[in-house]
């Protein structure tokens, strides 16, 4: 994903010249090709993140649509406060690209994990919140995003998920129904669409149709498709990497909240630390970010034994 | 020392019943010189594309621009009069959201020099010839921001940038700064000292960054005093942020009527 990412600001910088990247010292040699084919519009500008946002509003308050990279916890977390008050509190639009969320940083520890950076973006007024997972799905939104005034995040995984959905079908703000069924419905947030998918045969198997959902766009969120779909299955599992307060979760949840009659469960990062290391797949087995995970919510919810 | 502006400055405080007096009145004179002889602006368009910036980084000093700003036309006399009130433009700390001239809200120190960098990057790229000015407070330059974008800006070789430290000796009360002219200087900044009420003086510096710049962003460590002009309000105590009651706002009118 972070290919495309570069790949991408070249193809639009080429077309826009108001188009500036800044970073904080990642993808620099990847973004070469785009720094030497729009010069003096990209900035490696050092370790100073607050600073880098700062900067960034400067450039928006003078017409530029300058696109901030850096790892999530520093660019969500430590400057939460320029997001807010030089971004969002004076209407200016930006883009905010994001490497390292929840544990794809699996070996670095907590001080490049980054749990909550849906619900520290989503609390703020004038976000948007991308968290696409294929290629397609990150050109598509971005092109769509990049020039309004909202500061949109772009939350890239390391794991991509792997399900080619056609560009046509990829629109901002919208779930994509990607199975129809009456038993449950699934709702897969970004990446995690590959565990659902891994549990295809294994849910077939035990004769559960499910709906499956895939959401790439957190805010907006899609509440109507969500609701039309609990509505019909009385169901619903939400799997997303991202901690249990505010993520998409929580978005589901204003979708079913006046339905009567749904029973829920949600599988995601529960309210702890986690202090291990590791591989991203022992991340994804200690916190149940697994097709077998995904299964036992279902049948638990279908009092299948 | 303009006396007439700190005598607006302390009736808006009071009529609203918000404000900081003090902190206004160390850099008064640093923006009226600023605007009457410096700044090129057009006050019936603030968005004029050939204009120079001013950003008030130090956003709680907010009084002290807002009445240039009615000088110059940017707002009205009655904008002054609903100060603090919930339907008015002016508050306890600049809006660019409202206010017309206000290039960026501030409030919380330590983000206005950031944005001002941005801006002088962003008309460096476009090789546009707009100066941009913004003022901190000594106590201010505490913030992490302020020496980041002090090393961003003189490696970006931004000789478009005038910073103006009003130096009143706010930090000197908690954590003083070892040599104000020497880290700015270290930071690869031409530096320029200054008395901060002096007129002649302060019209000199903004002269001296417009003719002599060369690739490097200025700074102007302006000496100034909180409070200046009114004997009881020189200090760093209670009036940073008190509103005076009648008496006191008589005698504060009598002082500066001298």
């Amino acid at each position: 994903m972070r290919q495309t990412f570069t790949n991408e600001m070249l193809n639009v910088g080429l077309i826009n010249e108001r188009l500036v990247v800044l970073v904080g010292d990642i993808s620099h040699f990847a973004l070469q090709p785009y720094a030497k084919a729009c010069p003096g519009r990209f900035y490696n500008v050092g370790i100073c993140e607050p600073t880098i946002i700062g900067i960034a509003a400067g450039l928006a308050l003078s017409g530029f649509y300058p696109v901030v990279h850096t790892i999530t916890p520093f660019i969500v977390e430590r400057g939460f406060e320029q997001i807010k008050l030089d971004f969002c509190y004076q209407k200016l639009g930006g883009n905010f690209i994001s490497v390292g969320s929840a544990f794809d940083y699996s070996g670095l520890g907590v001080s490049h994990y980054c749990y909550n950076d849906i619900a520290l973006i989503k609390s703020l007024p004038r976000t948007q919140i991308i968290s696409p997972a294929m290629p397609n799905e990150f050109i598509r939104l971005f092109h769509d995003t990049y020039q309004n005034s909202f500061l949109t995040y772009f939350r890239l995984p390391e794991v991509k998920h792997e399900f080619p959905i056609p560009d046509e079908n990829i629109e901002l703000g919208k779930a994509i129904k990607l199975r129809d069924g009456n038993d449950i419905t699934i709702v897969a947030i970004g990446s995690q669409l590959k565990s659902v998918m891994q549990c295809e045969k294994g849910l077939k198997k035990i004769g559960i149709n499910y709906e499956l959902l895939y959401v790439h766009t957190i805010k907006p969120f899609d509440y109507q498709s969500i609701s039309d779909s609990a509505q019909k299955t009385g169901k619903v599992v939400v799997i997303e990497e991202h901690a249990m307060y505010g993520g998409a979760s929580d978005e589901v949840m204003r979708a079913i909240c006046n339905l009567k009659n749904i029973s829920s469960t949600f599988i995601t990062i529960p309210n702890e630390f986690v202090h291990g290391y590791g591989k991203i797949e022992d991340h994804y087995k200690y916190l149940g970010f697994t097709a077998e995970n995904v299964i036992k919510n279902c049948k638990q919810l279908l009092k299948i034994k | 020392m303009n006396k007439i502006l700190r005598k607006k400055i302390v009736e808006t405080i009071t009529n609203g019943g918000e404000g900081h007096i003090p902190s206004s009145f160390s850099i008064v004179d640093l923006i009226d010189v600023l605007y009457s002889n410096h700044l090129k602006f057009d006050a019936k368009d603030p968005e004029w594309d050939q204009r120079d910036y001013f950003v008030l980084s130090k956003g709680h000093g907010c009084m002290a621009l807002y009445v240039v700003l009615e000088k110059f036309g940017f707002i009205s006399q009655r904008d002054l009069d609903n100060y603090g009130k919930f339907e008015g433009i002016l508050g306890g700390h600049p809006d660019r959201t409202k206010v017309p001239g206000v290039e960026a809200s501030t409030g919380s120190l330590g983000h206005g020099l950031p944005i001002a960098v941005g801006i002088a990057l962003a008309h460096k790229i476009q090789e546009k010839k707009n100066l941009i000015y913004v003022l901190v407070g000594d106590g201010e330059c505490h913030e992490g921001t302020i020496w980041e974008s002090a090393l961003v800006a003189q490696n970006l070789k931004l000789n478009n940038l005038c910073c103006i430290v009003d130096s009143n000796g706010s930090a000197a009360q908690i954590l003083p700064h070892p040599n104000i002219i020497e880290q700015w200087r270290s930071f690869g900044w031409n530096v320029l000292t200054i008395d901060g009420h002096n007129e002649s003086g302060i019209d000199a510096a903004f002269q001296s960054f417009k003719t002599h710049r060369d690739l490097k962003p200025t700074v102007i460590i302006a000496n100034t005093v909180k409070g200046k002009g009114v004997s009881f309000l020189e200090s760093h105590g209670i009036w940073h942020h008190k509103i005076p009651n009648p008496s006191e706002l008589n005698d504060i009118i009598q002082e500066l009527d001298r």
